[in-house]
């Protein structure tokens, strides 16, 4: 850059700055607040990106804050606050939910850049494809994330069974007493993983196939997030349903363990909406742009996260962790390059639900022994 | 004097009870808008449908659902097991360290205290480190003993019991010591003059005497047990009332469960107000009336006595101190797993919650010094009230104070969601929405202790003291200010100090009504915990247990045996 051109970049800034400071509105609020059931280990780093990028591109020193809350607990949460919310973005869980939110007129449309919203494809796999973005715009996805299973390698070993590799892997008698998983009822990763098994192999086969998973299963968590944490420490030896990341967050806090993505297993797009009346609706739209930006799909690359758009995949200089994400979930470096087979059906998955809960707790959880 | 003087006099007069009256007042409204209101709200929600109708409908389907009725039925046997191994081991301490002189029983006293200060979840957390599947314990004996599948210690209700007694034992310890020093000693002369020695003294004397005390420590214990539900979830055992409470509650979905959790809410709180009721039938529970601490003569224990009282401290100490252990070493172990102590150690864990989110420390001080300040302003009055005067309604005052003891914590939280979250008149947003609410919930849970603290003390001054300062024209306000406070400075201390300890540690309630930012020590532990950290919520266990020791050894040193008196 020549001495000329900073020059004029810097009496640009100024300019800028000068009208920003002369009673033109900021470009964005300094406050943006989020609440969500994707863990510490991706929203602390996001926020924490943005909180920086805001800072760069504008100057403006944005107090971040999330509510860690399960599924549940932030929908209810949501509802509680009836269009009044105390922040202004849910992040996560399953978008049939977000679809309820925008029937109760709980969401605001998503209004970013054209180039942004298209960088997202509607949809991913086969033979039921999974919405990445809501038609009507009310929530559009920000990462591609898989809930498969992992497992305690040493244990594995100890055991003298081979590494698991498909979900009926964890039904082998070895296993008894070994298997640890999150209720249905209580984790939206466990309740897609229950749909998954239930549309694989029909309502009748899949119960059973799922009393037999209970049968040997050693602990039902109280938290998904419980179940890598107790599978890491070795008191378990394998986990069902449990997104990548969580796993991978385990792994770079020096656990050994794996992680393995069956057939079917669900990718979740992780959909991000901004809230009827949220308090900071311009840092909300610029947080969801910046996401999806390279810088912004960095964050997840670099944490066992697969991008939502094509435009990237995950790879960084050997040694990094970007790689290490790579070699973790078994060689996956974008979901785009690849056949992705889904049978989990959202409008299917939402008339059943409330059935699928019933039944949980009346066949699983309430004559459940530990073995 | 001139006239204005004159003029002013009866004024002032007038203003002197004025002020009291007002004082009363607001206190009186205080306890009903933050502790009868809520609670009364509870019910409400208990008896009424979505609609707002009043209904039976949900106990008749509490009670038609066998896992409730199974949930209820385990927590009654897990709170009566509690008690009873608590009981045996807390008796057995408290006649120890009474009665006997033996080496090392100072030091035993003091140690004696440690368990109750363990932080919610952290206990438990420590103990599934050592104790656990992949636990120290599990791992030497494998690799030592060849054992071929772990043994499973600490996941299903044994493994609660377990961990419930070691914490709790103290509470009947404390209560024992303090009612056994105050026997009298020419009670059991007499009963030994007469021939009764041994197990029949303790039976027909010094038990029967110690029965207030040792009632008030097990009513505790239970409803602690009771209510608790961060230890069953983490050892998995999900069929108890306060679990499904919990669960059903973080459950907004799903409005038949979450109006479910009410119900068991409510059902708690009935229970507690039911034991608390049938305790004190059948004791007096808070006997203040014989505050003379007797000098105990203490028998030395021979040889063969004192190994036998040392080791069986000793034992029962380790493995009272095995959740410390556990916690101190994962939160400095890196990737702690199957190894009997971790391999890598570093301080990144404390960094974390220490440097990168001091919140956590600075939003636990700010509430719970503020939630003292709310114990004084309100609890000192009342002991006045209680001790001083015969206002009418002292009675339901003094029942209140009890109850708040009763009340656990998980439904006072719940109570606070549902009967605060109305928008206030003139702010435009509900008490839910202000970090305020905090140190409210906190001082009203903690209330009780402040307020036995300063009522015992305010017994110990003679009235003559203040008498004689009035005749000497002291008013009401100036003796109080220069006689009473300068002799009741210590009660008063002793309870804020305890009323600050527990408020540290209060998780229960605030749990269900902290936001972004709110959080405190023992939510960001929770916080840690269920983002998968164990280490991180090791680190700020850590934190809290030593700012909690500093304020008990404060608080022993101040009070001495009278620590007791704080539970009952």
């Amino acid at each position: 850059m020549t001495r000329r051109m900073m020059v004029l970049t810097l009496a640009a800034l100024a300019a800028v700055a000068a009208a920003s400071g002369a009673g033109a509105q900021a470009p964005i609020e300094s406050e943006l607040n989020l609440i969500t059931p994707v863990s510490k280990f991706i929203h602390d780093a996001a926020l924490k990106a943005f909180a920086e990028y805001a800072k760069e591109k504008w100057n403006v020193a944005v107090k971040v804050n999330a509510i860690p809350a399960g599924t549940p607990i932030a929908y209810g949460r949501i509802v509680e606050w009836k269009g009044k919310p105390e922040v202004d973005i849910f992040w996560g869980g399953e978008s049939a939910l977000f679809e309820k939110l925008a029937d109760q007129k709980l969401l605001q449309k998503v209004e970013i850049s054209r180039d942004a919203w298209e960088s997202v494809p509607a949809s991913i796999g086969k033979p039921k494809p999974i919405p990445l973005k809501d038609k009507e715009g009310y929530w559009i996805g920000t990462a591609l994330e898989p809930y498969g299973l992992v497992y305690h390698p040493k244990k594995i070993q100890r055991l003298g069974i081979a590494e698991p590799r498909e979900w009926d892997d964890l039904l082998n008698p070895k296993l008894r007493g070994e298997v640890a998983q999150c209720a249905p009822t209580r984790s939206s990763s466990s309740n897609a993983t229950y749909e998954v098994i239930l549309s694989m192999y029909g309502e009748d086969k899949g119960w059973e196939w799922l009393k037999k998973l209970a049968a040997n299963t050693g602990h039902f968590t109280a938290r998904s997030r419980d179940v890598p944490t107790v599978v890491a420490k070795g008191e378990y030896t394998a986990g069902f349903a449990v997104p990548s990341y969580m796993a991978f967050e385990e792994k770079l806090a020096g656990f050994d363990l794996k992680f393995v993505a069956p057939k079917n297993a669900f990718v979740t797009p992780e959909p991000m909406a901004i809230l009827a009346g949220a308090r900071n609706p311009k840092a909300a739209r610029a947080f969801i742009e910046f996401l999806l930006t390279e810088r912004g799909q960095k964050v997840f690359m670099e944490r066992g996260l697969f991008p939502i758009t094509p435009r990237y995949k995950v790879q960084g200089p050997l040694g990094s962790t970007a790689e290490m994400a790579v070699e973790f979930t078994g060689g996956v470096r974008s979901y785009f390059d690849r056949e992705v087979s889904n049978v989990y059906d959202d409008a299917g998955a939402a008339r059943r639900s409330e059935a699928l809960k019933t039944k949980f707790r009346s066949d699983i959880e309430a004559v459940w022994k530990k073995p | 004097m001139t006239d204005g003087a004159l003029a002013a006099a009866p004024a002032r007069r007038a203003l002197a009870t004025a002020l009291p009256a007002l004082g009363v007042a607001l206190i009186w409204a205080f306890l009903a808008l933050f502790l009868v209101y809520p609670l009364l709200r509870v019910f409400y929600d208990a008896f009424s449908d979505e609609a707002g109708r009043l209904t039976l409908a949900n106990f008749t389907a509490f009670a038609g659902d066998a896992f409730y009725r199974r949930s209820l039925w385990n927590s009654l046997v897990l709170g009566a097991g509690t008690v009873a191994a608590t009981s045996v081991l807390g008796f057995a301490i408290a006649l120890l360290l009474v009665r006997y002189d033996f080496p090392g029983r100072g030091l035993f006293g003091y140690l004696t205290l440690i368990p109750i200060i363990s932080p919610p979840l952290v206990g438990v957390l420590g103990f599934t480190f050592i104790m656990g599947k992949a636990g120290t314990v599990n791992i030497l004996l494998e690799d030592w003993f060849g054992l071929a599948k772990p043994i499973n210690f600490v996941y299903g209700v044994h493994g609660v019991l377990l961990v419930e007694t070691l914490h709790l034992f103290p509470m009947i310890t404390l209560n024992v010591v303090d009612a056994l020093s105050k026997i009298d000693p020419s009670l059991e002369e007499a009963a030994e003059s007469v021939g009764a020695r041994g197990w029949r003294k303790l039976r027909t004397i010094t038990l029967p005497l110690t029965t207030p005390g040792y009632v008030a420590g097990a009513l505790l214990v239970f409803i602690w047990t009771f209510s608790d539900f961060a230890t069953p979830l983490v050892l998995g055992v999900h069929d108890l009332l306060a679990s499904q409470a919990y669960l059903n509650i973080v459950q907004f979905v799903d409005r038949r469960l979450f109006r479910m959790g009410l119900v068991i809410s409510a059902l708690m709180v009935a229970l507690a107000v039911v034991f608390l009721v049938a305790a004190r039938r059948y004791v007096a529970i808070k006997d203040y009336s014989s505050l003379s601490y007797s000098r105990v003569a203490r028998r030395r224990l021979g040889p063969l006595g004192a190994t036998a009282a040392v080791t069986f401290l000793s034992a029962v100490m380790a493995f009272s101190f095995i959740p410390y252990l556990g916690v101190a070493l994962a939160s400095v172990g890196k990737g702690w797993s199957m190894t009997p102590f971790p391999v890598r150690y570093t301080w990144l864990f404390f960094e974390r919650v220490i440097v990168e989110t001091p919140k956590y420390i600075v939003n636990s001080l700010l509430y719970s010094v503020l939630a003292v300040v709310i114990c004084i302003v309100v609890g000192v009055p009342i002991a006045w009230i209680l001790a001083r005067t015969r206002l009418p309604g002292r009675d339901t005052l003094d029942g209140l104070n009890t109850l708040i003891l009763a009340v656990p914590g998980t439904a006072i939280g719940i109570a606070y969601i549902r009967a605060f979250h109305v928008e206030l008149p003139w702010l435009g947003v509900p008490l839910t929405s202000l970090w305020i609410i905090l140190p409210i919930v906190l001082a009203v849970r903690r209330l009780p202790y402040t307020v036995r603290g300063s009522y015992a003390s305010l017994l110990l001054v003679h009235r003559s003291m203040e008498e004689a300062a009035a005749s000497v024209g002291a008013t009401g306000v100036r003796s109080f200010r220069d006689v009473t406070l300068p002799l009741i400075w210590r009660g008063v201390l002793v309870g804020s100090l305890f009323s600050f300890m527990t408020s540290l540690q209060e998780a229960s309630a605030v749990l269900f009504l902290s936001l972004g930012g709110w959080e405190t020590i023992p939510v960001g532990i929770f916080a840690f915990y269920i983002a998968g950290s164990a280490n991180e919520a090791a680190a700020l266990g850590v934190i809290l247990i030593a700012v909690a020791t500093v304020s008990v050894l404060a608080i022993n040193r101040i009070a001495g045996t009278r620590m007791g008196g704080m539970f009952g």
